[in-house]
């Protein structure tokens, strides 16, 4: 390459001397006219030779027709030196002349060659970024950027890595070697770097201060304003994939919990509407007056009646449970005082705790905490529901709350029959049953449910409990940050 | 005799049946229809005092046979749900219900929010019935019309009742208990999503900016007070 350039510079170089030579002769041999005509038809020549060719060219052309002028033209002829004075002045004036000549008008040439460089690059730019506005949703991005700038810029090879991805993909005639090991090196260094040899640069491709890939270019360097441009138009393609995949994620998750979440719904319809019409008829007889049904019908109708409503709560319990393990509940959360909380929990369960001892200590300024509070409310009532079921009708149940580091502590203690210890670690399991008949009752889902509930807020669960001296249930809740307690 | 007439909306043939001879026993003439589309045709034929009706039914589904039956009658609407969320209480009641009972429930509950749907305040006296005009609002109990701006729109019966309840009480608060007993009855008093959701339809109603009531106010953590321009 460098070779051919040296050979075409000396090529138009002897064109240049030719050219001189052949005025000279022409004006010595052929055609004879006066010094100062020669002068001219010189300058004229080296304005063609800086216009057509280049500086360098001109500029040897200007001291071989000053040499020339001098030997041929200017007295005493033949030599090199000369007699007049003034014609020094003429020959100085003539060499200034022509060598500012040639270089304006070499400048000239190069500002316009650069001129239509720009506009050519301007030309592919646009070029570049229609085509990376229509890419192909089907194929991969990255293989769409590079086959755009190796056909738009003409370039002999391409190379783009995605550092998303770990792919890298290539386009272009030529092979460019080892390219994925240099590529990834620039990408992770964020540099740029000249492969002299082969003549291809190497560059990171940034966007927002992060890496995001690479870019291999081999062939005529681009400027750098317009390298800078093919740069961020593939950090943008590539962004813009990135987000639009995101964009798809999220909407199949978002599809598939909406499916899910009409399929809980659709289930929970299609079980309780049985029990609904069951449920009417086994209470609408247990209302009936005394005397209408014996006795012993109406405990067949109450055993009825029981069965309905535990279908019904292992029913709520696991469509419950489904919608809570499979991430189609969202907490919809508040700022709330745990006492609060509390209080409206007894309140809910004012039908069982009537005829119990129930006493409620609350810590006095406790931090507020951010929680779904229908939720928390259904731990809150589950963990009271235990405690009646599973102590004496006369024993006290003791409910509070207590702050501990930066969390709020919501506990429930009885003073039933206890849990053994090789049981604790296991009741919050789901559908786990107890040895003894502790959670005969239940749905086996009620604890599984809390620790759920709990653990969604951040918080969680937990039981200390001695055989015959009764059970401490206790929950976790983050307190709420000070920016978001208001 | 019967006590009030019921039209239960359901697409399943044993909770209808059911319905029918439960609510019958205890007095109420009672007639079904399996869908939204067939409740409403059903509703223009006959004079009913309460529909029991079916949140979740192929069709036109229960929400939007709410709305349509609220939008051209004043009977009483329970919703039947099986979801006891708070989001599907206040989308019922939005929709125009006056209550919701959640699947499965027990006859006797069912028979008392019947009662309680159906339970109408004492008529005011005439004195009370005086047309109220205020900020280019007229409200005129006598008529149960309401008229903003031009735009005439009618109360249904519970909305009435908690709207004379308030105006005969003017410029005063009344507790949240207080008005979910004497307009729902005495089985209440913690349901603040009923009150909320029905100061939100009756502000729509009366109010020229619902956003900032000028009449219908809520005092924080108490109650709600009707403010009547001196």
């Amino acid at each position: 390459m460098v070779v051919h350039q040296a050979i075409r510079l000396s090529a138009r170089i002897l064109a240049s001397l030719a050219l001189i030579a052949a005025i000279t002769f022409a004006f010595t041999r052929l055609i004879p006219v006066n010094a100062t005509t020669t002068g001219f038809f010189y300058l004229v020549a080296i304005l063609m030779i800086a216009t057509a060719w280049g500086i360098v060219e001109s500029t040897i052309a200007s001291v071989v027709a000053m040499l020339c002028f001098n030997y041929f033209f200017l007295p005493p002829i033949g030599t090199l030196t000369i007699a007049d004075p003034q014609n020094w002045v003429a020959l100085f004036a003539f060499l200034a002349t022509s060598l500012t000549a040639s270089q304006l008008s070499a400048r000239a040439k190069r500002r316009t060659k650069e001129a239509v460089e720009r506009q050519r690059e301007m030309e592919r730019l646009y070029s570049l970024s229609r085509g990376l506005l229509l890419t192909d949703a089907a194929q991969p991005v990255g293989k769409q950027i590079v086959q755009q700038i190796a056909s738009v810029f003409e370039f002999p090879a391409v190379a783009l890595y995605d550092r998303a991805s770990g792919e890298t993909y290539r386009a272009g005639t030529e092979d460019l070697a080892d390219v994925e090991t240099k590529l990834r090196d620039v990408a992770v260094r964020s540099t740029s770097l000249q492969d002299s040899a082969a003549t291809v640069l190497f560059t990171s491709i940034r966007l927002g201060g992060q890496p995001i890939g690479s870019l291999a270019i081999q062939g005529p360097a681009l400027s750098d304003a317009a390298l800078q441009s093919v740069l961020n138009l593939v950090a943008i393609g590539l962004e813009r994939t990135l987000a639009q995949q995101a964009i798809n994620r999220a909407e199949v998750a978002r599809r598939s919990e909406e499916l899910k979440s009409a399929l809980l719904d659709a289930i929970a319809h299609e079980f309780k509407t049985p029990l609904t019409s069951a449920k009417a008829i086994t209470t609408d007889l247990l209302a009936a007056p005394a005397g209408e049904l014996h006795q012993h019908q109406r405990d067949l109708i109450g055993i009825a009646d029981e069965s309905v409503d535990r279908m019904s709560r292992l029913v709520s319990d696991a469509i419950q449970l489904a919608r809570i393990e499979g991430g189609t509940f969202q907490l919809n959360r508040g700022v709330h005082f745990p006492s609060s909380l509390i209080s409206s929990a007894l309140k809910q369960m004012k039908s069982l705790t009537d005829g119990r001892q129930i006493n409620v200590k609350v810590a006095d300024d406790l931090p507020l905490v951010s929680v779904d509070a229908a939720l928390i409310q259904m731990v809150i009532t589950h963990l009271i529901d235990n405690a009646l079921k599973y102590s004496p009708q006369q024993s006290a149940i003791e409910i509070g709350a207590r702050s501990e580091g930066s969390n709020v502590i919501i506990y429930v203690n009885d003073r039933g029959a206890g849990i053994a210890e090789d049981e604790q670690s296991r009741i919050f399991d789901k559908f786990y049953r107890g040895k003894t008949e502790r959670h005969l009752t239940g749905t086996g889902m009620g604890l599984a449910i809390a620790r759920e509930i709990v653990r969604a807020h951040g918080g969680d669960i937990s039981v200390t409990s001695r055989p015959g001296e009764g059970s401490q249930f206790s929950f976790s809740l983050p307190a709420a940050k000070q920016s978001s307690s208001r | 005799m019967s006590v009030g007439r019921v039209l239960v909306i359901d697409d399943d043939p044993q909770i209808r049946r059911a319905m029918k001879m439960t609510l019958s026993t205890h007095g109420y003439e009672v007639a079904d229809a399996r869908t939204g589309e067939e409740g409403l045709t059903e509703l223009r034929s006959g004079a009913y005092d309460l529909v029991l009706l079916d949140m979740n039914m192929p069709g036109m589904g229960g929400i939007e046979t709410c709305r349509l039956v609220r939008s051209g009658s004043e009977v009483a609407i329970i919703m039947l749900t099986v979801n006891n969320t708070e989001k599907d209480k206040v989308e019922a009641l939005d929709a125009g219900a006056d209550d919701y009972v959640t699947k499965p429930f027990s006859t006797p509950e069912l028979l008392a929010r019947i009662r309680a749907a159906l339970r109408r305040l004492p008529h005011p006296d005439r004195a009370e019935l005086q047309p109220l005009k205020a900020h280019g609002v007229e409200i005129d109990l006598s008529s149960r019309q309401v008229t903003v701006g031009g735009r005439t729109a009618s109360l249904s019966p519970k909305e009435f009742d908690l709207l004379s309840y308030l105006l005969a009480r003017a410029n005063k608060t009344i507790s949240h208990r207080e008005l979910l007993q004497a307009i729902w009855g005495p089985d209440y008093g913690d349901e603040l999503e009923y009150l909320r959701v029905f100061v939100n339809r009756l502000r729509k109603k009366i109010e020229p900016n619902p956003s900032q009531p000028k009449f219908l106010l809520t005092d924080a953590w108490t109650g709600y007070r009707f403010h009547l321009p001196q």
